[in-house]
């Protein structure tokens, strides 16, 4: 008996030695895991018919090991060698005759996917699509339903949810919509004032950057931030929600999901989101004013007179206008990828990727219908 | 003379003004299945973190495989943590995978084994936990909680362990699965050499499977012997926990 393992063993690399004499095997080591795979099995020349595996100096032997041990005693077998195994302590050969006895009913099947025809795939794509055309517009059914319901009983459109909306994607993107406009309002500057320069019309700079960040820059931009920050935050948030059957809870309990996490999001964005444009709008002029300063030499107040006169509150307006489209786009986005989240975490990333992409993809296309709006109306 | 895998000496825990262990002392002799059993907030999940380096204790000192856990350098913990498994509380498969790979995945990172040989290998944990061998190709949430809890044992014997931690390894299943989960704990400390230690509130599963049971309450482990002799131990909390229970 071997008592005097101490309890931080030592391992020693399993070996296996032929000793062609007696047809004997000898095994020495330690048969685990980690360890297994720097056996060398050594060569059986055909001669030898019966072999003989010594494991009585086996110091340690684990499933893997037993494994191995079989592994090995099948290819003999293969080879019309039989073989015996001897010396095997009694806990150690219990575990090793467990093992080969599982072992013969391992029938490996790995998953072989089918590759279907190309029409059958674009076939299944197109459906999965329309299923989601019609998801997105069951939730919009739901959301306005859940809006009308809501005015018999004000108390619940749940304005404590709505307000830390407005806190979570309106006041807490300011500094950060901020900066980039301003960077985005210097850059326009430059470009445009290098233009600008060469014809000696460096007083345009007012009129070309207001009308192009009012009616362009500004909603594009806030809309462009508030998808990477507030789409994907709710997406996650709906998602793990789903994850954790708390959406499930809630709908057993007899309340609306929709009431309690689309409607306060919709109607939080959609109320801050034209400030978000008005306050994206301030910083890009004050980008183009700093860089028309410094680089066409035209003072801060013509710049704002000229503003004024030229472009008007008529151009913001109608930066402004799009505003409600953004917003509820955004927001039934996100929420709407959420509840699409499916039963591992993996999906929260894939839904959450999903919603960023739609939305902005979404948001130019709604853009471009608004100019062509528009232009059909001579604005 | 049985050796001690697990020594705990004088184990302090915090939880802001409240102990939750004062002066806890445990030893868990090789090949033993021993049960933490307690009543709520009698701090034995902190116990069980503190003893998985998940935890960091107050105070004391817990000795695994002859290892101080304090001050332990990182490649030691790293060779403690490849000769335990751990079987959390809600199964804890990794749901982007299937079945298969739960298993293979550890096998994968940490030793060199062929793809041919890890997959034989968990397709043998497979059936040796009973799980159907369709199963492997599932994932995890396509599973039962039986056999999602079969599948998370598969995964804790991946790297044949010597130490087994099931966390409240029977709460939430039948009583039917219950009892072959419990059947399969013995066969599995029987054939592989295995000391486990459980953390479980079913009493019915306890009776069927360990040799000891700790009762910790007061900060402290206040009895330390087989569930039939607990049952009839007259300390008023132990009295009163059997007593709620049955």
């Amino acid at each position: 008996m071997n008592v005097n393992i101490s309890i931080m063993r030592h391992y020693l690399p399993p070996t296996v030695k032929l000793n062609p004499e007696n047809n004997t095997i000898e095994l020495n080591g330690s048969w685990e895991i980690y360890s297994i795979n720097a056996v060398e099995w050594p060569e059986i020349t055909a001669n030898s018919h019966k072999l003989t595996i010594d494991a009585s100096q086996i110091i340690s032997l684990d499933s893997a090991g037993a494994y191995a041990l079989i592994e090995f005693r099948k290819k003999l077998h293969a080879r019309n060698v039989s073989s015996i195994v001897i010396g095997l302590s009694a806990d150690k050969a219990e575990l090793y005759d467990l093992i080969s006895s599982k072992i013969s009913h391992l029938k490996p099947q790995l998953n072989q996917e089918e590759k279907e025809p190309i029409l059958v795939r674009i076939g299944k794509e197109a459906y999965q699509k329309y299923l989601q055309l019609i998801g997105l517009l069951t939730l919009v059914g739901d959301l306005l339903l859940t809006i009308k319901h809501n005015f018999d009983k004000p108390r619940r459109f749940h304005f404590d949810y709505i307000f830390s909306n407005i806190a979570q994607t309106g006041i807490f993107a300011l500094p950060i919509l901020a900066l980039l406009s301003f960077l985005i309002g210097v850059v326009l500057a430059y470009q445009m004032g290098l233009q600008l320069e060469t014809y000696g019309a460096n007083i345009f700079i007012a009129y070309l950057c207001g009308m192009a960040i009012f009616r362009e820059f500004g909603p594009l931009i806030t809309a462009i931030i508030v998808a990477g920050r507030t789409s994907s935050a709710f997406t996650a948030q709906i998602g793990s929600m789903k994850l954790n059957e708390e959406i499930d809870a809630l709908e057993t309990m007899g309340l609306s999901p929709t009431e309690f996490l689309v409607a306060p999001k919709v109607i939080g964005l959609t109320v801050v989101f034209p400030l978000l444009i008005f306050w994206s709008n301030i910083f890009g002029i004050l980008g183009a004013m700093f860089m028309g300063k410094i680089m066409l030499h035209i003072g801060y107040h013509d710049f704002l007179v000229r503003l004024r006169e030229s472009v008007g509150l008529k151009q913001m307006a109608l930066g402004l206008y799009k505003a409600p489209a953004f917003a509820i786009l955004i927001a039934l986005v996100g929420c709407f990828q959420g509840f699409r989240v499916g039963n591992s975490a993996d999906s929260v990333g894939h839904q959450t990727t999903k919603s960023v992409v739609q939305s902005l993809f979404l948001i130019i296309i709604i853009d471009a219908i608004y100019s062509i709006i528009y232009s059909a109306l001579d604005l | 003379m049985p050796q001690n895998i697990i020594e705990i000496r004088n184990l302090d825990n915090k939880f802001g003004k409240q102990w939750i262990h004062h002066k806890l002392q445990l030893d868990i002799p090789k090949g033993e299945i021993l049960a933490i059993i307690g009543g709520s907030g009698s701090g034995k999940t902190t116990l069980l973190r503190s003893m998985l380096m998940l935890q960091e204790p107050l105070a004391g000192e817990i000795k695994i495989f002859g290892e101080n856990l304090k001050n332990i350098t990182h490649a030691k913990a790293q060779k403690i943590r490849s000769r335990w498994g751990v079987l959390f509380q809600h199964s804890a498969l990794f749901s982007a995978f299937t079945v298969l790979e739960n298993i293979m995945f550890p096998m994968q990172e940490l030793t060199n084994l062929t793809k041919q040989q890890q997959q034989d290998l968990a397709l043998l944990k497979i059936s040796l936990v009973g799980l159907p061998n369709h199963a492997a190709n599932m994932y995890p949430y396509e599973l039962s909680g039986g056999m999602q809890r079969r599948a998370a044992a598969a995964r804790a014997l991946a790297m044949d362990p010597e130490l087994l931690f099931l966390d409240e390894p029977t709460t939430g299943l039948d009583p039917i699965s219950a009892r072959q989960f419990d059947e399969l704990i013995v066969l599995l400390k029987n054939s592989l050499n295995l000391t486990i230690v459980i953390i479980s509130h079913d009493i019915a599963s306890l009776e069927r499977c360990t040799d000891r049971v700790a009762f910790i309450g007061e900060g402290k482990v206040l009895a330390l012997e087989p569930i039939e002799q607990l049952k009839l131990n007259q300390h008023p909390l132990i009295a009163q926990y059997f007593s709620n229970i049955i």
